[in-house]
């Protein structure tokens, strides 16, 4: 029986099924009864373009602050002062500015600035600079275990920069680098749902649209929560299998 | 080999080497010795180019040691093997030829083992440098820096951090592979093998050449800081 119970397979449905019935369980007790239809059929497409949205939105400024982040690594290992210096100043003011308020500063602030007016463009612009100072730190944490004689050893075997990443630091350091990555894409994905507040259609926002014309609250919190966990749950599974395969 | 050494100094945080200068010619075989902190080990890296120095200049075999072309004819046995710990012992000799020497995998592979066996750890080939002894990684990473084909080996301390019986397993290897007719330039604390490998021997003391010459100068030292530094060692 006990045999039974340690099964993977059989213990995770077990878990999901008492995780499930205790939010329904929940749910049932926070109201009379609830009515997930309309979500599901006259606002379906809405919701899944919200759902959409959250996700390309995450993607984008996942890439994108991994790439600013990574630069902003590469900068603070120079030997050019002024640019190290730079880059802890960006990285202070990042950490010092709430989410919301970098992405009211990008679109009312540094969008008019530069003339750009596409608001949904700005505010994920917002997240991506918001997130590239915490990337630049994943990365600074994850190399910094790569000991200076390796370093040495790639530049005396003529390694070059992309073959050095590829081969040598990259499969050394993903597993270091993996559950902070994972950490920072979580803010990213909760942070999406600032976006709502310019009005742009990523799930929160859609959701909320919803809530106001069908007054089905709780339904509807219930169901962003699922959403976003429909979200995350599989890239967390995506993130082990790409360190396993980095191990071997 | 031919080394030419013209004015150098190198500073870390205090003056590690100072104001250098050395030519030799036509030894295959030079170990640099002397106490810790002489400045031994800065003056073997700055050789094989690893780093560069503060300043001066260094030639060896009429090549700037700073030269992409010179990397390509030096290998580097460093300390603590220092072997991509990743990798499995084939794979950090293979990785190197396939990469940065396009030879091709399969060739590679082969050559690998080769020289893997050639050190005698073909048992070993698929180990992860951690699961192997002390010893043998320092084995593999000799066989590493033979695979590489170089006209020049250099070893920083190669048994630093070996216990006795591992350092001989380790120079007993390295003896083995003089056939190949390499040059080594090589830093130790093991007299006795510096006496039976190094066909020159320049000893260092606080940053400075004190004293060099054939092996004998390890038997009739003229200088006091080689007598103390000998009288130390025995």
């Amino acid at each position: 029986m006990i045999k039974f119970f340690n099964n993977k397979i059989v213990s995770l449905f077990i878990s999901v099924l008492f995780v499930v019935g205790l939010f329904l369980y929940l749910g049932f007790a926070s109201v009379d009864s609830l009515n997930f239809v309309p979500y599901l059929s006259d606002f379906g497409g809405l919701l899944w373009r919200g759902f959409l949205n959250t996700i390309l939105v995450s993607m984008i400024a996942l890439f994108f602050s991994l790439v600013i982040g990574f630069l902003l690594y590469q900068i603070s290992q120079t030997k050019v002062q002024i640019a190290k210096d730079l880059v802890f100043l960006f990285s202070e003011i990042v950490y010092g500015t709430p989410l919301l308020v970098m992405i009211i500063l990008m679109v009312f602030f540094i969008g008019p600035a530069l003339s750009i007016e596409d608001w949904p463009t700005l505010g994920i612009a917002g997240i991506i600079l918001y997130m590239a100072p915490y990337m630049k730190n994943v990365f600074v944490s994850s190399f910094s275990t790569i000991s200076k004689d390796q370093y040495m050893a790639m530049d005396l075997f003529g390694f070059n920069s992309f073959q050095r990443y590829r081969y040598l630091i990259f499969p050394q350091v993903i597993r270091a680098l993996m559950p902070p990555l994972m950490n920072n894409f979580s803010l990213i994905i909760k942070g999406s749902a600032l976006l709502s507040i310019i009005g742009y259609s990523e799930l929160f926002s859609i959701v909320s649209v919803v809530q106001s014309r069908t007054f089905l609250f709780v339904e509807g919190y219930l169901l962003l929560w699922a959403l976003y966990l429909c979200i995350t749950i599989p890239l967390s599974q995506f993130s082990s299998w790409l360190e396993r395969k980095f191990r071997t | 080999m031919k080394i030419d050494i013209q004015d150098l100094s190198h500073v870390y945080d205090v003056d590690v080497l100072k104001q250098l200068n050395f030519q030799l010619n036509d030894y295959r075989s030079v170990a640099i010795i002397g106490a810790s902190g002489s400045g031994k080990s800065t003056l073997l890296r700055l050789m094989s180019g690893l780093e560069k120095p503060t300043q001066g200049q260094i030639t060896i075999n009429d090549m700037n040691v700073s030269s992409k072309q010179y990397k390509k004819l030096i290998a580097f046995v460093f300390q603590n093997h220092n072997l991509f710990p990743h990798l499995t012992l084939e794979r950090n000799i293979s990785l190197i030829l396939e990469k940065t020497r396009h030879v091709n995998k399969v060739e590679a592979k082969k050559r690998a083992l080769e020289y893997l066996k050639l050190v005698h750890l073909e048992d070993q080939v698929n180990k992860l440098p951690k699961n192997v002894s002390g010893g043998q990684a320092q084995r593999a990473s000799i066989a590493r820096a033979f695979s590489l084909n170089p006209d020049i080996i250099f070893m920083d301390e190669p048994t630093a951090s070996l216990d006795p019986f591992l350092t001989y397993e380790v120079l007993s290897n390295v003896k083995e592979l003089r056939e190949f007719g390499k040059s080594f330039v090589f830093v130790s604390h093991v007299i006795s093998f510096v006496k039976e490998f190094a066909d020159y021997v320049i000893f260092m003391d606080q940053g400075k050449i004190v004293e060099h010459g054939k092996p004998s100068i390890l038997v009739h030292p003229s200088t006091n800081e080689l007598k103390r530094y000998i009288s130390y060692l025995v």
